[in-house]
């Protein structure tokens, strides 16, 4: 048995060596870029390292398991772990967050805190994604909070500050539900606190608890995730960041909602889930249809792209929501594929607003000349984002169809409505996503302004989107990359409710 | 034998190296790969190439053996759901293959030349060999996962190609049109895979027939669920194939290069959907109703696409309509059940079609030259007109395939369409009599085509198209440089002089310095009033495409003839496809009835005589050499005497014209639909879910303000605020008491 302490290493190195950039020298942005993005590239090694050799697949059990009492009073304690469930996202956001760095580059305007509010994002999110207690699951949960509100309120559009109180507002007011359900489940039952998550994925509850628990923690994760009606906002946030900040927000943060209805709901709660999937589930299928008819009328670009990221999250609702093998599977892929496809399109959309300082989609057209090859990864990834097959998007939604069509939850007629309007979002999905390409590419258009500052995007943009690229294409050909990850560990869920 | 199968699997990937090359290239060393550009030509043909005599051998093997070979391996999601991949080489898959590899390979051969001066020259052989790999993987599927698969690979090539000179906003809305068609399209097939996946547990085609046959025989499933499912399955086929309610996105897919609507749009693309019913026959023929559903729409289309034909002016719209009417005719044959015409006419409509399109591709090409790049004018038949004499080589290969589209008996279609209305007899009548008739429409509209474009005079020199017509030679860049723009004069020269492109890539033309800078005036205009002139015939890179073509025009119906042979009927075709089924001629080994058949083929024939016969009245340029020009005009002109026809003629004319309204209906009923929907939602979106969460944020700034000013701090106000509660209380108390 080996006790170094991977985890607690992988999850305080980067706000640790975050807090140093402030005493770096004062020798302009490069030295603090670079200083950053080796942080990101060392932590990202030494997580692939980690898992590489310490963390077995065919384990459905913890592993790399820590824990160190923190405080005694209560019985809370510094746990941390990771399982198949968790795995992915940790990587998902090693991966994004190091390429949400490297584009985060032309940001000049102090530049140190820029960066440390993304190094102390990076430790907030691997901590909630790895932590084994739920107090420590709800601090992690709060500690990634404020570094966003920052990054919001501080490098954003003109009405930045307007975004950054909504976020505040809407997932604090999440968390409040989230620490009520927290304290509700560590101090029930025993006469001391727990707040382990082995003891409380044993216990059960009575019914009527165990639903306000799940609706509790449901309100909190369907804040951060978006689930309608509490996606608002998500678009006047994605709108405004910063488009490095956007790649975290819909690559990563979004995924935390997703994950923690997984990890808590489905995990601790399964008579309360299998009551509340049916609900779960319609509203998933609402929420694609409506996010996809909101999409198309958006002037703005980047809420467009916002409003493709809450109809695709939609996907992962209903997958969570048939309790079955494949489902499940199919919704943790959605998460990861979403996570890479989104950031992408936000990226892209970044870029390309960088050059031509035009945020309404129907004053922009005919940049593909001067442009092509931002137009053709923008091309690839709408069509990524459409569910081409080949891609990562196409087989998660083709999982979670197969997922509601073998679940033996549901009905024949409620399982063909579902599937057949989830179908419609697909016709309405090409609808949004080729209108948004048509309307800033195709078509011909005089720039008044000289053509001098169009450059086309240069080797570091590239190179983020193309290594976002490859694993969408990875995934979408040989989609066990991920699935072999999490394929025990949803087993392992799942088994809870079919033996109870 | 055996080991050619074994490496079936390659078919499609062999092509795929040069798409990713050139992206990569072009992603990353632009300037090196945009230096080699004709070289990009050689691989995709040779690789192309490879695939044909692979496939030829294939074929070959299946005429002598016909076995059907599959080989699946699995791609694991879990441990009890799997998706398996393989191939499926019978008949069916080998016939497609040969017509993609080939018509195919002469495409690409052809647009070599057609596309060389475009500035998109590598890109559109990158999409080109992508569609071709995707094409070649949807044929040779063995599953329904894997057609669907390559299904929308295909649809998003179309996509790609038709948006290809993205800059011009027609293209831009057609390929969105295209896509989205489809889409729909692909809901229907994805719902439809779910369903039979729901029923059946499988995806493999042999496991899928066998279940579902069991289950029907044993009344074990719904049957109108399982009814459902198949029309769903079909609705994929109706839009990729341009059916009847799906068809709106082919006559517009032609704002693609014309190389792309003769391989894509023409031969193969739009041929899936007729694959995909084939392909699901045995499971379609044991269905209620959905055969009927398969006719009915097919003959629907053939009429629909045949008046619509009538009266447009592109000369590659009236081709799509007639690509249209054409696959409604092989849609037809698939809902009667002779499986065997309809591959037929697929077969010789493949090659007759590519030639007609690479024909009047080398027709645009050279009418380019005189009127502009604008599809409005150089596509426009009003302004063509005796080309005859200019392009005598496009002018016999275009004639023949006219002929055989008409249905004029040694060339191709003539075969296949005489079967497929043979057939029509005997399914019923009704059917048969519209088919037969729309035979007669084919010859006319074809006819009206080819006079238009060939005969009479060259319309373009003497005609007021438009106000604009002065300034023909000022042209518009597709490339949006604008302007006049003075270029090289060797480049401009090399333009002209067909002499110097007799080589297949003259590199000499492009110094290496200002290729960029030709490539981006590379149309402009052309100043010099001695090179102006007429059009002139096209390259030999274009015309030996065409000529093989027209050899495959005139010689592919003969492997659908019966001939005698020591008493056996032996044709090619039947002898290929013997597994497959046929319902209309059980006793398929009897001796063909000669005499019916003669009877039959010079009644058709005739009917097609007829249709010539009257767009040679109409068009020709014997009976009104200078009434033509104004199309539109020219009913108005013949008397007053025929009112009544005037009128019957006009309302065919306005529906032909306005595409049967179905486009407008469409724009109106959907377009503009969603778009409201789409309002709706956004203003709810903003005002109700929003506007909730802002009115909590106003209100609790109103609250606070409100509080604040209460709160101002003066003690005085809080003590008599304070005294006053205590003696409302004191009140209260004082009356409860009494």
């Amino acid at each position: 048995m080996n006790f170094f302490p991977w985890l607690t290493i992988i999850v305080v190195l980067p706000i640790s060596a975050g807090s140093l950039i402030f005493f770096l020298p004062h020798k302009g942005n490069k030295v603090i870029r670079w200083y950053t993005i080796s942080i990101c590239l060392i932590e990202l090694l030494l997580m692939t390292y980690a898992f590489c050799y310490h963390f077995k697949l065919d384990d459905p059990l913890i592993q790399l398991e820590e824990d160190y009492k923190w405080i005694n009073i209560f019985d809370f304690h510094w746990r941390l772990g990771i399982d198949g469930l968790s795995i992915g996202p940790i990587l998902l956001t090693g991966f994004i967050t190091t390429l949400a760095t490297l584009a985060a580059w032309p940001v000049t305007r102090d530049s140190r805190l820029f960066h440390f509010l993304m190094l102390a994002m990076y430790s907030g999110q691997i901590g909630s994604f790895s932590s084994r207690d739920l107090l420590l699951f709800f601090i992690m949960w709060e500690l990634e909070l404020i570094p966003v509100y920052l990054l919001l309120s501080m490098w954003g559009g003109k009405k930045r500050l307007y975004s950054a109180t909504k976020f505040i507002l809407y997932t604090a007011g999440g968390s409040i539900f989230l620490l009520l359900g927290v304290l509700g489940m560590g101090l029930y039952g025993s006469n001391e606190p727990t707040l382990n998550f082995e003891t409380s994925a044993n216990q059960s509850y009575p019914v009527a608890l165990e639903i306000i628990f799940y609706f509790g923690f449901l309100i909190a994760y369907a804040v951060k995730s978006p689930i309608i009606p509490l996606h608002t906002w998500l678009p006047d946030t994605h709108g405004e960041a910063h488009y490095s900040t956007c790649m975290l927000l819909a690559g990563i943060l979004l995924k935390m909602g997703a994950y923690g209805l997984v990890r808590i709901n489905m995990e601790f709660l399964p008579h309360a889930h299998s009551i509340f999937s049916p609900w779960l589930m319609i509203v998933g299928t609402i929420q694609i249809i409506y996010a996809a008819l909101t999409s198309p009328g958006q002037r703005n670009l980047k809420k467009r792209i916002a409003y493709s990221s809450v109809s695709h999250m939609g996907f992962t609702i209903i997958g969570i929501a048939s309790i079955t093998d494949t489902g499940l599977n199919g919704a943790i892929l959605q998460i990861i594929s979403h996570g890479f496809i989104g950031a992408a399109l936000f990226f892209l959309a970044g870029t390309s607003y960088d050059r031509i300082r035009l945020v309404y989609l129907d004053e922009m057209g005919g940049i593909a000349i001067p442009m092509p090859k931002i137009f053709t990864m923008f091309s690839s990834f709408s069509m990524a984002s459409l569910a081409l097959p080949g891609m990562s998007g196409f087989v998660a939604e083709l999982i979670v169809f197969f997922g509601i069509i073998t679940s033996p939850k549901y009905l024949l007629m409620p399982k063909i409505l579902i599937t057949f309007v989830m179908a419609i979002g697909m016709i309405l999905t090409p609808i949004y996503s080729l209108s948004m390409l048509r309307q800033m590419f195709y078509g011909y258009k005089l720039f008044n302004a000289s053509n001098s500052y169009f450059f086309d995007s240069g080797p570091r943009e590239l190179f983020v989107s193309i290594s976002i690229f490859l694993p969408v294409i990875g995934i979408g050909i040989y989609p066990d990359f991920v699935l072999s990850l999490s394929v025990d560990k949803v087993e392992a869920i799942l088994s809870n409710y079919f033996s109870r | 034998m055996e080991h050619t199968y074994q490496y079936a699997w390659m078919i499609p990937f062999v092509p795929l190296p040069v798409p990713m090359l050139i992206g990569v290239g072009l992603l990353f060393v632009p300037m090196a790969t945009k230096k080699l550009r004709r070289m990009w030509a050689f691989p995709s043909v040779f690789l192309l190439s490879i695939v044909m005599l692979f496939s030829a051998n294939l074929a070959i093997q299946q005429i002598n053996g016909s076995s059907i070979y599959q080989y699946v391996w699995s791609w694991t999601i879990n441990n009890d759901f799997s998706l398996e991949f393989g191939y499926l080489i019978d008949p069916l898959t080998s016939i497609m293959l040969i017509l993609i590899t080939t018509v195919g390979v002469m495409v690409l051969v052809y647009s070599d030349n057609y596309m060389s001066h475009d500035q998109g020259y590598l890109r559109f052989f990158a999409y080109m060999s992508f569609s071709n790999t995707s094409m070649l993987g949807l044929v040779t599927s063995s599953n329904l996962i894997q057609i669907y698969i390559f299904w929308e690979l295909v649809g998003m090539c179309s996509y790609l190609l038709i948006g290809f000179w993205f800059t011009r906003p027609i293209a831009a809305n057609a390929c969105q049109k295209a896509f989205v068609t489809n889409r729909v399209g692909d809901f229907g097939l994805l719902l439809g895979i779910l369903g039979l996946y729901w029923i059946t547990g499988s995806f493999e085609f042999k496991d899928l027939f066998e279940i579902v046959n069991n289950l029907i025989s044993t009344n074990g499933v719904n049957s109108l669920f399982v009814t459902l499912c198949a029309s769903l399955l079909f609705v994929g086929a109706v839009a990729k194939s341009a059916q009847f309610p799906l068809h709106v996105w082919l006559p517009d897919a032609m704002e693609g290069p014309t190389p792309i609507s003769a391989l894509i749009h023409a031969a193969t693309m739009v041929a899936a959907g007729i694959f995909l019913v084939a392909r699901l026959l045995p499971l379609f023929t044991v269905i209620p109703y959905i055969m009927n559903l398969i006719s009915l729409i097919g003959i629907i289309t053939v009429l629909l696409g045949a008046t619509l034909a009538l009266a447009q002016k592109d000369i590659k719209r009236s081709l799509a309509y007639s690509t249209m009417s054409q696959l409604g005719y092989m849609m037809l044959a698939l809902g009667m059940g002779s499986y065997r015409a309809a591959l037929f006419h697929l077969i010789t409509h493949a090659y007759s079609k590519a030639l007609l399109f690479l024909g009047s591709g080398s027709i645009i090409h050279s009418m380019e030259t005189i009127v502009g790049y604008s599809p409005d004018k150089s596509q426009n038949m009003v302004l063509m007109g005796g080309l005859t004499k200019y392009m005598p080589i496009t002018k016999t290969a275009f004639l023949l395939g006219t002929l055989s589209l008409c249905g004029i008996p040694p060339l191709a279609c003539f075969w296949s369409k005489d079967e497929i209305l043979n057939d029509s007899w005997l399914y019923s009548p009704i059917f048969a009599i519209i088919a037969c008739s729309t035979a007669g429409l084919t010859a006319f509209y074809m006819f009206r085509i080819y006079l238009l474009t060939f005969e009479g005079p060259l319309n373009v020199h003497f005609q007021n198209y438009s106000g604009k017509k002065n300034s023909s030679f000022y042209l518009i860049s597709i490339w949006g440089k604008e302007g006049p723009k003075t270029i090289n004069k060797n480049f401009r020269l090399s333009t002209m002089n067909n002499s110097e492109r007799a080589s297949f890539f003259s590199k000499k033309t492009y110094s290496d310095g200002n290729v960029r800078n030709m490539m981006r005036s590379f149309i402009t205009h052309f100043g010099n009033k001695e090179i102006f002139p007429y059009p002139h015939e096209s390259d030999n890179t274009m015309l030996v495409p065409l000529l093989v073509l027209v050899f495959f025009t005139l010689f592919v119906g003969f492997i659908g003839i019966p001939f005698d042979q020591g008493g056996m009927d032996f044709d090619i075709l039947s002898k290929w496809l013997t597994p497959s089924i046929n319902l209309l001629h059980p006793n398929l080994n009897n001796s063909v009835d000669w005499y019916a058949f003669v009877t039959n083929a010079i009644f058709s024939v005739s009917i097609a005589y007829f249709g010539i016969f009257i767009a040679s009245l109409l068009y020709g340029p014997v009976y009104s050499s200078f009434q033509n020009l104004e199309l539109i005009n020219f009913f108005v002109k013949m008397g007053p005497k025929r009112i009544l026809w005037d009128k019957i003629i006009n309302v065919i004319y306005n529906w032909s014209y306005n595409r049967g309204y179905i486009d407008s209906f469409y724009a109106r009923a959907f377009t503009r639909g969603i778009r409201g929907l789409a309002e709706l939602t956004h203003f709810f979106d903003r005002r109700v879910i929003d506007g909730i969460t802002n009115g909590v944020g106003v209100t609790s700034f109103f609250v606070g303000e409100g509080i604040k000013y209460v709160g101002g701090g003066r003690i005085s106000s809080y003590l008599f605020l304070y005294l006053f509660y205590v003696s409302i209380f004191l009140l209260i108390y004082y009356f409860l008491n009494l």
